[in-house]
């Protein structure tokens, strides 16, 4: 295996990660499977070619073409995708989390409807932007490292960097806020939590805007090396559900994992001459389905050495 | 005394299920109360409806003079926050415990109020002097502990609340014989500014400490047993 399949798998799973985890922590504390966390990230994205859109021209004025210019540029992008994302947090906590939590089914429903927001919205980037695909600009620039005679890309390079300061960034808040503290509470046992004075109605908004903004970064990155459409959504959802559920929904640590087993699974089904890009999903739908026959509970199964 | 609880009409349950009939109960304030009767004959619903955690229920509850009872057919666990923020503390049936964390980190997240949190420090040592045997595994995970050492976590998490109404389900369930009697000598040790209210199946774990005891049969009151003297 080379340098430079290993970086692309990598590249893989940083993605996968930022979608996973916020789908794992989501369920397991607040109790939404989030269909539209899909639609979060290709809201993200259309977000994120909004703002540099409009701030071009703005940028170029007051700084030229200096390097401060492209970073504030890369500032606009990630920063305009995470709130975005933040802010679809919201729009489902008020939709399809605050009006139904106290309700019979309320799990079932909350599906239905994120997976309402997820189709509507879809069909809404369609209707206003027009299916054709947006490129954003290079915040990484262009070109390669040569980093032990192979070649890195920037984007690349640049999205394993920032998903991996963006997961440290958001473990460390949950491992040491009090706020992380009253959700990883949540997330172990509700009943507890309840009886601790932790309210789950407030706890879901910053829950739901973590992953949401999670779902913004991870557009954000994945903008570097494909281009941003009304359905860009649909496989990171896709990918991020299955991971989620391949890490033990829950999990955190089973979450980072799966995504990392799966994007070198990917890379190397792609790079097998006589496999190649077409057995991708194939072969990683076996993988997966696989694991969870043989452990029902995940990859975070393994790791929990606790008992209930 | 003055009364600190008291509950009128109460009636609750679970879907289509009537647990409760109709209960009244007054608690006054300094008061330990222990409340005996066989499985499934509504202790632990009683405790529950307390902190609105049941199915359903209907009734006037009254802590400290304020209303917290209602008419409620949906939303169990809804008010249950905001009731332990008005002095509830409830150690649970069965624990409730966080298995991925660390003891200290439970006793934090017991410690929710403004005031509880400013004082979780001293708090937490005041758990530990009620209940050594945690101090040396201030840092271990509660999934990895025995189930006496959970059940002193569970209780350790109520008592940060520092509340007016302690509720404890069952201290006993499932505990050897020597370590439940630490447990409950520990309970009877505290001082409490509120009152307590002890359900469990043992009759002489609560004799000759508990103020009253009172029984119930089939979701009622059968008044107080009064100190029930066995073998």
């Amino acid at each position: 295996m080379d340098l430079g399949l290993i970086v692309y798998a990598l590249n893989l799973a940083s993605i996968y990660a930022l979608m996973a985890i916020g789908i794992s922590i989501l369920w397991s504390s607040v109790g939404i499977i989030n269909m539209a966390h899909g639609a979060t990230f290709a809201i993200s994205g259309y977000a994120a070619w909004l703002v540099t859109g409009a701030l071009k021209p703005v940028i170029a004025a007051a700084f030229g073409k200096t390097a401060l210019a492209s970073m504030v540029m890369a500032g606009a992008l990630v920063g305009s995708a995470i709130v975005a994302g933040a802010l679809c947090g919201v729009i489902i906590y008020l939709l399809a989390f605050l009006p139904i939590h106290d309700k019979p089914n309320y799990p079932v429903r909350a599906l239905i409807i994120t997976l309402g927001l997820n189709i509507a919205t879809v069909q809404g980037l369609l209707w206003t932007f027009g299916p054709r695909n947006q490129g954003l600009p290079k915040i990484f620039g262009f070109g390669r490292w040569e980093v032990f005679g192979t070649r890195i890309r920037y984007d690349q390079a640049g999205t394993i960097i920032g998903a991996i300061i963006v997961l440290g960034l958001t473990l460390a808040w949950l491992r040491y806020s009090r706020r992380g503290l009253e959700i990883r509470a949540m997330m172990q046992n509700a009943e507890g939590a309840a009886y601790s004075g932790i309210s789950r109605q407030i706890t879901a908004l910053p829950v739901l805007m973590l992953t949401g903004a999670l779902a913004g970064m991870a557009a954000a990155l994945l903008s570097q090396t494909i281009f941003v459409s009304p359905t860009s959504g649909v496989i990171p959802l896709v990918k991020g559900l299955t991971i989620a559920l391949l890490g033990g929904l829950g999990s955190v640590a089973g979450a980072v994992i799966g995504a990392i087993l799966v994007g070198f699974l990917e890379a190397i089904v792609g790079a097998i001459p006589f496999l190649g890009q077409r057995y991708v999903l194939f072969a990683t739908f076996l993988f997966i389905i696989a694991v969870l026959i043989v452990r029902p509970r995940g990859i975070g199964g393994l790791l929990d050495d606790t008992r209930e | 005394m003055p009364e600190l609880l008291e509950i009128r009409q109460l009636s609750a349950g679970y879907g289509p299920l009537r647990v409760l009939h109709e209960i009244d109960l007054t608690v006054r304030e300094g008061e330990r109360i222990g409340l005996v009767g066989l499985n499934g004959h509504g202790k632990t619903t009683l405790i529950r409806a307390l902190t609105h955690m049941t199915g359903w229920q209907q009734g006037s509850i009254k802590l400290d003079g304020a209303e917290i009872g209602g008419t409620r057919s949906l939303g169990a666990g809804r008010r249950t926050p905001g009731l332990v923020k008005r002095g509830i503390g409830v150690a649970p049936q069965g624990d409730a415990i966080f298995p991925g964390l660390s003891v200290r980190k439970h006793l934090e997240c017991g410690a929710h109020t403004r005031l509880a949190w400013r004082e979780r420090k001293q708090r937490i040592e005041r758990v530990f002097d009620i209940f050594p045997p945690l101090r040396p595994l201030e840092h271990a995970l509660v999934g990895k502990l025995s189930g006496g050492e959970r059940r002193m976590v569970s209780i350790g998490r109520m008592l940060m609340t520092e509340a007016r109404l302690y509720l404890i389900d069952e201290p006993s369930l499932g505990l050897a014989p020597k370590i439940s009697q630490r447990v409950m000598a520990a309970l009877w040790d505290l001082s409490v500014s509120g009152a307590m209210i002890i359900a469990e199946q043992n009759v002489t774990l609560l004799t000759g400490h508990a103020d009253r005891v009172i029984g119930m049969h089939a979701g009622r009151m059968r008044g107080d047993v009064g100190h029930v003297e066995l073998g």
